[in-house]
Formats: C-alpha cells, structure tokens, sequence
C-alpha cells in the first residue's frame, strides 16, 4: 500500500467544508473531482468528533433468503489527520453474540485489526486482507465502510446533473492498480457532499454493484451542529442478485468516547453503557 | 379395400403424373424453406422434462449454494511444477483475461490466482489472496508451494498435490455456449513453451463441441450416406431414373419432417439429427417396387402396355410395402412413449417421414415410372435379364438347401442364441458424454489428463440437511459428515470431496495458532459459529456460500469424480447409503445427491427403464401388425420370429464385447424393431400370394427366396451400406449407430430368408391349414 498523506492545509480546509455541509450551495463550490471527493469522504465518513449508532445489517440471498447482524458502531476520529479508531460489539446472531473487533484505520498503511471471540475467550489479531474482503460477510466491503484513499484512483468531474431531484456532482474513479472494480461513478449530493448513489463496473466494463443511499437524516449533535446522516444504505451485487441493507438507528454525534475504549481490555469486556 | 385404395392412388399417379410431381414438389419446398431456422440442443438436461422432480431439485441446489451448472476447467500443466514465477504470471494473467470473456461468470471464476488462503498469521486469522503478487525468489515460491499444497481446500482443486498441474475453473452463465467460450480461451492461450501445457475440459465445453460436431457429421455424412446409396442402386439397376426416384422420395421424406420439426419449434437434439440418414434407409423399401417390375417386365415383355405392368407390380407388392414401412413407423412412434424428451421427438418425427415415404411410393414413384422413356425401361430389363440368369438360380437353390437343411440350421441358430444369452447377462448400463468423442479427440484427451493430475472434472454433490436451521454449527453432525467423505474417499472414483467441514477445521487451527491438533472440528457450537462468523468477516462471502445455505440448514458435500460414467454417481450414492446404515446422522439429518454427475446417472436410468418399455410396446405393436398383416396369429409369430433372433444376437454381441448400452443403443434397439422386421413381412406376404396362386409349397418357397428374396437382400445391402459410411464419424454414437443398423439389417435379411423356408415348412400342418388358404 502506497498512500500519501494529505497536506495538512487541505485537510483543514476538508473538515471546515464538511462542518459547513449544511451551508448554502453558492458559498464555495469545489473545484474539481477531488475536491468534491474529499468533501464527500469528510461528510460521509468523519462526521462529528466520534459517533455511535446501533447497525442492522440484512443479507439477501436470492429467494429472501436472509441473514442478519446487529451491532454496536463506535467510532473516534483522531483529533489531528485523517486515522480513525472503530469498535463494533456484536449482538445478533445470538451464536456470535460479544463477539467484537477493534479497528485502528490508518491512511497511510494497513489497517489495524483485533477480533475477541467469546467462545475461545481470546483476542486475536486479524491480519487485514485487501480492499476487496467484505465487512462481516456482507455485499460493502472495508473500504466501503471506512473510505478509500482518493490518491489510489484518478477522478474526473463528468457533469451536474439532477438524481430523482437533487442536484449532483458525477465523479468518476478509475483506479490506479488492479482493484474489484475498473470504474466507479459516484452522485454527490451538491449540498450535503453524501454519496447518493455509486456505481462499480467490472472488468468487462459491465456493472457489477450498485449503492445507494435510501434515507437521509439530519442529526443534531451534542456540539449544536447537523449533521446529515445516511441512515438507510443498499449495496447491491447486481449479477448476482445479492444485496445488503443497512440501517443506522439511534446515531449520536459527539457523545465523549475515550481512547481507553479502543484497547484490547475493553473489546473483551466492554463498558456496559457504550454496548446496550 | 387396402388393395384397392393403393392401386386407386397408383392409377391417379399414372393418369396424372406431371400433377402428382408439381404438387409433391411445391409441398416439398414449402417444408424446405423451414429449415433454416433449425437450432441445436445438446444439454443433456434438457433429455428430461422441466418438471421432473430431479431437475427441480438440482435447479434448487444450486440456488441454495450459489452454484453454477456450466463450468469449463482450464488446465495448465508444468512438469517441473508450477510454482515458478513464469507460470504463475501467466495462470494470473490468463485468469484475468478469462474474466473479461462475455459469457463468463467473472465473479466465480477460480484459480490460484484468485483463492483466498487461510491461515495462521501474528498469532491470529488471517484470509488473504494466496496469490497477492508473483514471487521472485526461491523462498518465497517454495513459501507459496508450502502453502498451496497445505491447504486441504486448496489441493486436488486449483492445483494438483503433486504441484504439477493447475486449474482455472471458469463458471459460464446458463445462455452461453461452452465451445464459443473455450474457443475464445485458446485464443488467449499461450504459445506452449518450456514445457507448460494447456488443457481445456469439462461438461459444456463437451456437450457445445458435441453439438457443433453434430451439424458438421451429419451435413458430411447425411449426403455420404446418400450418395453411397445412390451407387449401390446404380450397379443394382444401371438406372439413372431408378436412382432419381428413390432419392427423390428420401429427400421427399427428409424436407417434410425435418421442416415439420423445425416450424413447430423444436430445436434438433443428437437423435434428430440422424434422421436424414434413417429416412433415406427407409426409403431404399422402394427397391422392392423396382426389383418387381423388373422381373415383370421381363415376364410379359417390356412392349407390352408399360402403365399395365406399373400397376400389375404395385398390386403384388403393395401390400408387403404398405406394412412394412406402417411397422417401421409404429417402431419408430413406439419411443414416444419414452420419458426422454428428444427420443420421444425423434420417433415421431421418422414415424412421421416413413408414412410421407409411404405415400410416396404409391405417388411419386409410380408418377416417374410412368414418365419413363421407354428405351430407359428396356435398358432396366435388360439389366435385369442378365442379372437373373445367374442370380435367382443361385438364390433358388438358397431355398433349396433351407428346406433340406432346415435341421442343421436351427441348430445353428440355438447355438448362436445361446451364446447371444450369454452377451445379455453382461450387458453394462453407462452414458458417460465424453466418451461420445473418440479417445484421440482432444476433449478426451484432456479431460483423462485432468482426471488423472487434479480431484475429478465431474462434479456431483451430496447435499446433507439438518432438521433446523443452525444444524450445520453441531459438532457431532460435523463429524459425522466428516466420517462421510473419508468413507467416501476410498472410491478409487472420487478424487477429492469439499464440505463445510474442511473449512471449519482449516479455522478452527488458524485460530489455534496453526497447531496440527487443532486440525478439527471444534467442541462446541458457539466455537464453530464464531469461527466461521470470523472466516466471514474477511473472506468473500461466495466463499462460504458454495458449502453452506443461508440458515446454515445445509451443507454441500461436494464430489469431484475422476470419471463421467453415470456408474461412478451410483457408487458412490451406494457407498454413502450404507455408511449411513451404520452411522447414521445425528439429529435426523438426511442426505440427497444431485450436480450434474447425479443427472446424468439419473438420465441414464430413464434412458434403461424408458426404452425398455418402449421396446417392449415397440415388439407388442409389431406382432400386431403383423397379425393384422398375415390375418393369422401363427403366421405373425412366424413372421415374428426371425426378428426376435436378429435382437437377441445383436444384443448379445454388444454384451459380448463389452460395449456400454448406452443412450444410443437403447434407442436403436427400439427403433430397429420395426425396420428389420421389414423382411419377413415382404417374404411371407410374398409367398402366401404365390402359395394361394396354386402353388406347390416346395416351389413357392424357392420363388420367394429367388425373386422377393433378391429385392429383399438388395434392400438390406442398399441400408447397410448407407448406415455402414457413419462409421467414419467422429462421434461414436454415430459409429455405433452406424455398425449396429447396418449389422441388424444384414442379420435380419439373412434370418428372414434363410429361416423361414424351414420355418414355413416345419410348421406347415398348422400354418397352412387354416392361416393360409
């Protein structure tokens, strides 16, 4: 993994705009695809100062045949650069049940990963996989879930257009090296910067999956600001039929998570308050 | 009333014969112009109805386990190993490639390059692509050997366990067609060079080939088989016109039928297309006609009234044409009571071109008969005359010795049948597809080789069901499947077997820190649920979803066979049932096999049990025609006999010789029924007409065999030496329908007329009192 980092005046400039999403559309608009694309990963990605949301994850096979997760998200930025700290404490399916992973995304390398599994009453490392391994089994995959460095593709701003009434930037993505997908075109939301809707082309240059967000909610965080959520998302697999539905309930913006969450100590025995 | 409505329809031609061949050949181009929107259908599936429960229960298989019915195995072969930074390029590269083709399932497709390796890795769980990058030095290939090799999900699969020999499997969707796709692998493929070798095989690429095949063989041999006929008439009667005639109702009957399959939609399966072939056998019946006319001509004299002796030789030998060709066609509609869809077809459709044969030979060729110039007539009894001098008289004292060696020949004949009896014991039930290419076919040869290097190219599946869904996480059931595919494994058949259980074990031992001990299934249900849950969250979720359904009710004991013999799946079904009498599974749970290894042995059965009973309708159908024919139970069977021996020893030598019943020949042993019984209808209707003509019963006999009998051989020689051109096909159930047609109608010629004289004689007490008056 070859990712640089962000120059620190841009950075600053990312989490201004993406504090300022909810400001009128004329105020600045972005240059280019990049920078439509850093807004959009600050909005949908690094809202608040940390977050926490009770996850519903359904897995649809074909003929509703369905698998389902619940879980605690939490999630930390760091307080300088673009690292995140995750926790997410498992509560369905009841054979899984306290099993949790710790993730500590760095930008610059791979991801950090630990895993508690109850049944075993150990915690292990869980060696990071590429980008293309799926988050908990589902149709998203880790970079879906936390954001892929913008520097490992090259984008381009193809046009403004109106997606079922809202304005919209369309960006295209084409990565660099080898990735699952060939091209990615992406709707962004002209005022929110929250993806909309995202398409991934296969090799072929067939389309392969299909994003998109279903529900948008404005959230009032504990520092006074909105912050517009996706609450509802779909990710569907489209030659196969697959398709993963999540829904974020309950999400809090600012709600004062500390770094002694993030330890392997608490993954095995987490703070009651943080996963009921 | 028969006799009269034939010789009626005869008499119109004669009047009429410029109208009767305008509108045959404006019908004729009417079905013609059909034909080009011919398809082809060569997935065996399809030889069992949409609805039969085995074909919905592996649609539902598949579904449950994201399967993919159509899978095409690309085989890259390395002497040294393929474990060197050239070959992996280029499997990687390849595989990419493959992944672009339309029609491929890019997702699915499996290689070296794209599996997923799980292993222990920093004390933890670790699932990554084994291939993430091509190695370069030494450690690291031997690193990637070690853990290739390791791998029990991964050895046997994608590479060999002796390293040599890697696969690409290559899912297609269920539209595409499996030769195009390989086609455009080997176009990809590259040059072969330092001992790197590249194998294409598996089930479509087998049955697309087939099919392409198909069209080729019979656009090459169809016309073979006819122009080989039309010589063999040539030297029989010097005529031009002869020839034309007979062909023209052979293409007569071929455009009819073909056309009507055609526009009624059906697409042309491996039996239909032989129907050319068998159409033009048939239509060689008309040389009975000829054959009589030319002995008539030269009775009475040919410059006497020619319309006269057209329509003296269709009131002798009407009848005898009449009902041989209404047997053949009930022969041939007999399969229609098969369960096999394209069999069922394809006898309607030759049944339906007999009866437009029939009709033909009471128009068509009377029509062109009677537009004959007739020096060309003089020319036939010419021929004809020389010919007879010396032919009938050896024939005549054929019949002589029947009659005085009647007893040596039944000897004969009781020995042979005992030794047929024997070939019938040993008859072998098997399809198995690719053996429908000859073993120097390039198909053939790679899919030996991938048998013998990799698990099996044929795949079956054992599909374990637990009463509730989560079943698949309890142990003792785990272990229980386990026990299963270990037992299974000592078929010599079955290469490798995948289950859920091998990839419960592999965790369970990355989470262990990679210590062997932990090579097992794990004590408690919680520990498997999370282990997989593990496995999940970093692995691709097709993964799993090929060994296990959804609620994790299910798991998919998957079978790779090194054999496509529809014999291997019932042996290791056996082999499971009784395993499972003495260990039974726990918590209920059952087993049911299916995958295409499993189709095709069920469609072998109904091929077996189908045509049996078709065979069986087929004999019942004939007998009664033949009664009807002779208006005698005794003279039937008689009639009957020479037919039953003529199966009897084919079969036997088919037994004999060991080779497989196998769709081809079962549908021949129906079909056959009504062709080569054929003769003795001729023969007997033959000899009553001469015998009730005043006859002594000695001299009709040896009147039959001389005059009837001749038309009677040169009809079998003319059959016989079209179907003998298929033999040079490059698909075996073309060969073997090819030798066996024409092996049956020499037999039953020869049977007809060597063993009814002493027949007829032996039981004339019965046969000639009442039956024949």
């Amino acid at each position: 993994m070859n990712r640089t980092r962000l120059p620190a005046g841009v950075l600053a400039l990312v989490l201004a705009t993406g504090a300022a999403a909810q400001a009128p559309r004329d105020e600045k608009r972005p240059a280019n695809a990049l920078e439509v694309l850093e807004r959009s990963q600050a909005a949908f990605y690094y809202a608040g100062a940390d977050m926490k949301a009770r996850v519903t994850m359904e897995l649809v096979a074909g003929a509703g045949k369905k698998r389902t997760r619940v879980l605690t998200m939490l999630r930390k930025n760091d307080s300088a650069g673009k690292r995140q700290k995750y926790f997410l404490f498992f509560h369905e399916p009841g054979d899984v049940r306290r099993t949790a992973f710790l993730v500590f995304k760095h930008p610059e390398k791979d991801d950090d990963r630990w895993v508690f599994v109850p049944a075993m009453s150990m915690v292990r490392r869980v060696a990071a996989s590429d980008s293309r391994s799926s988050f908990v089994g589902s149709d998203f995959t880790y970079e879906d879930v936390s954001g892929r460095d913008l520097s490992a593709d090259t984008h381009a701003l193809l046009r403004e257009e109106k997606l079922d009434g809202t304005d919209c930037f369309v960006v295209q993505s084409v990565p660099n090296a080898g990735a699952e997908y060939t091209k990615k075109l992406a709707w962004i939301d002209g005022r929110t910067f929250l993806p909309l809707r995202e398409e991934y082309y296969d090799a072929r240059g067939a389309l392969a999956r299909v994003f998109t967000a279903d529900k948008v909610e404005p959230v009032l965080g504990s520092d006074g600001k909105t912050w517009p959520t996706v609450s509802v998302r779909t990710m569907k697999q489209v030659q196969s039929g697959h398709a993963t539905v999540v829904r974020f309930e309950g999400v809090a913006y600012g709600v004062g998570l500390d770094d002694t969450l993030f330890t392997e100590r608490a993954l095995q025995d987490p703070p009651q308050r943080w996963t009921r | 009333m028969l006799d009269k409505t034939l010789r009626a329809l005869a008499a119109f031609s004669i009047e009429r014969p410029r109208l009767v061949i305008g509108l045959t050949l404006s019908a004729t181009l009417a079905f013609a112009s059909l034909l080009p929107r011919m398809t082809v259908d060569t997935d065996p599936k399809h030889m069992l109805p949409e609805t039969s429960a085995v074909r919905r229960h592996n649609d539902q298989v598949e579904k449950d386990f994201a399967l993919h019915a159509d899978v095409l195995v690309v085989g890259v072969v390395q002497e040294e190993g393929v474990f060197d930074s050239e070959t992996l390029s280029s499997i990687a590269r390849l595989t990419s490639e493959i992944q672009r083709i339309p029609g491929v399932v890019s997702r699915d497709v499996t290689s070296l390059a794209t599996v997923d390796d799980v292993t222990a890795e920093e004390g933890g769980l670790a699932v990554r692509p084994l291939l993430r990058r091509i190695p370069d030095s030494e450690d690291e290939l031997a690193a990637l050997r070690r853990a290739a090799l390791g791998n029990p999900l991964l050895a046997g699969r994608v590479v060999s366990r002796d390293g040599t020999a890697a696969a690409i499997a290559v899912p297609i969707e269920p539209q595409a067609n499996g030769k195009q796709i390989a086609d455009e692998i080997r176009r990809l493929l590259p040059k072969e060079s330092a001992g790197v070798r590249y194998l294409l095989a598996g089930d479509p690429l087998a049955r697309d080939t087939f099919g392409a095949e198909m069209f080729r063989q019979m656009a090459l041999f169809s016309p073979l088989a006819g122009l080989v006929m039309c010589l063999a008439l040539w030297l029989m009667f010097r005529s031009l016109p002869l020839v034309a005639a007979n062909m023209g109702v052979a293409l007569v009957g071929i455009a009819w039928s073909m056309g009507l399959l055609v526009g009624l939609g059906f697409p042309v399966h491996i039996m239909s297309s032989m129907s050319p072939v068998f159409l033009m056998a048939i239509a060689t019946d008309s040389v009975h006609i000829f054959n009589e006319l030319a002995f008539r001509v030269r009775d009475v004299g040919w410059s006497r009234d020619v319309r006269g002796a057209i329509l003296e030789t269709i009131a002798a030998v009407g009848k005898p044409v009449f009902y041989s060709d209404v047997t053949t066609a009930a022969g041939f509609a007999a399969l229609a009571t098969a369960h096999i869809v394209p069999v069922r077809i394809f006898g309607l459709v030759v049944a339906f071109g007999t009866l437009v044969i029939l009709l033909m030979s009471f128009t068509l060729v009377p029509a062109i008969l009677a537009l004959l110039p007739e020096q060309r007539l003089a020319r036939i009894v010419r021929r004809a005359r020389e010919t007879s001098e010396r032919e009938p008289s050896l024939l005549a004292r054929l019949g002589d010795l029947c009659q005085r060696r009647a007893g040596v020949l039944a000897a004969a004949a009781a020995l042979l049948l005992a030794l047929a009896a024997v070939g019938l014991f040993r008859i072998r039930v098997n399809n198995n597809m690719v053996h429908w290419f000859r073993p120097e076919s390039a198909v053939r040869a790679a899919d030996r080789e991938l048998n013998e290097r990799l698990g099996g190219t044929a795949t079956g599946y054992l599909v374990v069901e637990g009463r509730d869904a989560d079943a698949m996480k309890d142990p003792a059931l785990l272990r229980a499947v386990e026990g299963l595919q270990r037992e299974l494994e000592r078929d010599p058949l079955v290469g490798k077997t995948t289950s859920l259980v091998d990839v419960v074990k592999r965790v369970n031992r990355a989470l262990h820190k990679d210590d062997p001990a932990f090579d097992r299934v794990p004590d408690s249900a919680d520990e498997v649920a999370q282990g997989l849950f593990l496995l999940a969250t970093s692995a691709r979720p097709s993964d799993l979803d090929n060994l296990v359904d959804y609620p994790f009710q299910q798991t998919n004991v998957t079978l790779q066979l090194k054999s496509w013999d529809a014999g291997a799946m019932r042996g290791v079904i056996r082999r499971a049932e009784e395993h499972l009498a003495r260990h039974p599974l726990p918590g209920g749970a059952t087993l049911a096999p299916a995958g295409v290894a499993h189709f095709n042995m069920v469609w072998s059965d109904e091929v077996l049990w189908g045509m049996l009973e078709s065979f069986l309708a087929g004999l019942v159908l004939v007998l009664a025609l033949l009664v009807a024919q002779t208006r005698s139970l005794r003279w039937g069977i008689v009639a009957f006999l020479p037919l039953l021996f003529t199966i009897v020893v084919i079969y036997g030598v088919v037994g004999l010789i060991g080779k497989d019943f196998d769709m081809p020949v079962a549908v021949l042993s129906t079909l056959s029924l009504g062709m080569a019984v054929d003769f003795a209808i001729h023969f007997v209707a033959r000899f009553q007409q001469r015998h009730r003509e005043g006859g002594e019963l000695r001299d009709a006999l040896v009147y039959t065999v001389a005059r009837p009998g001749k038309g009677i051989f040169l009809n079998a020689l003319l059959f016989a030496s079209g179907f003998a051109v298929m033999v040079f096909a490059d698909l075996t159930p073309y060969v073997t329908v090819g030798v066996l047609m024409a092996a049956v109608m020499l037999l039953s010629a020869l049977a007809s007329v060597v063993f009814l004289p002493g027949l007829i004689s032996f039981f004339r007490g019965v046969l000639l009192q009442g039956g024949a008056k």
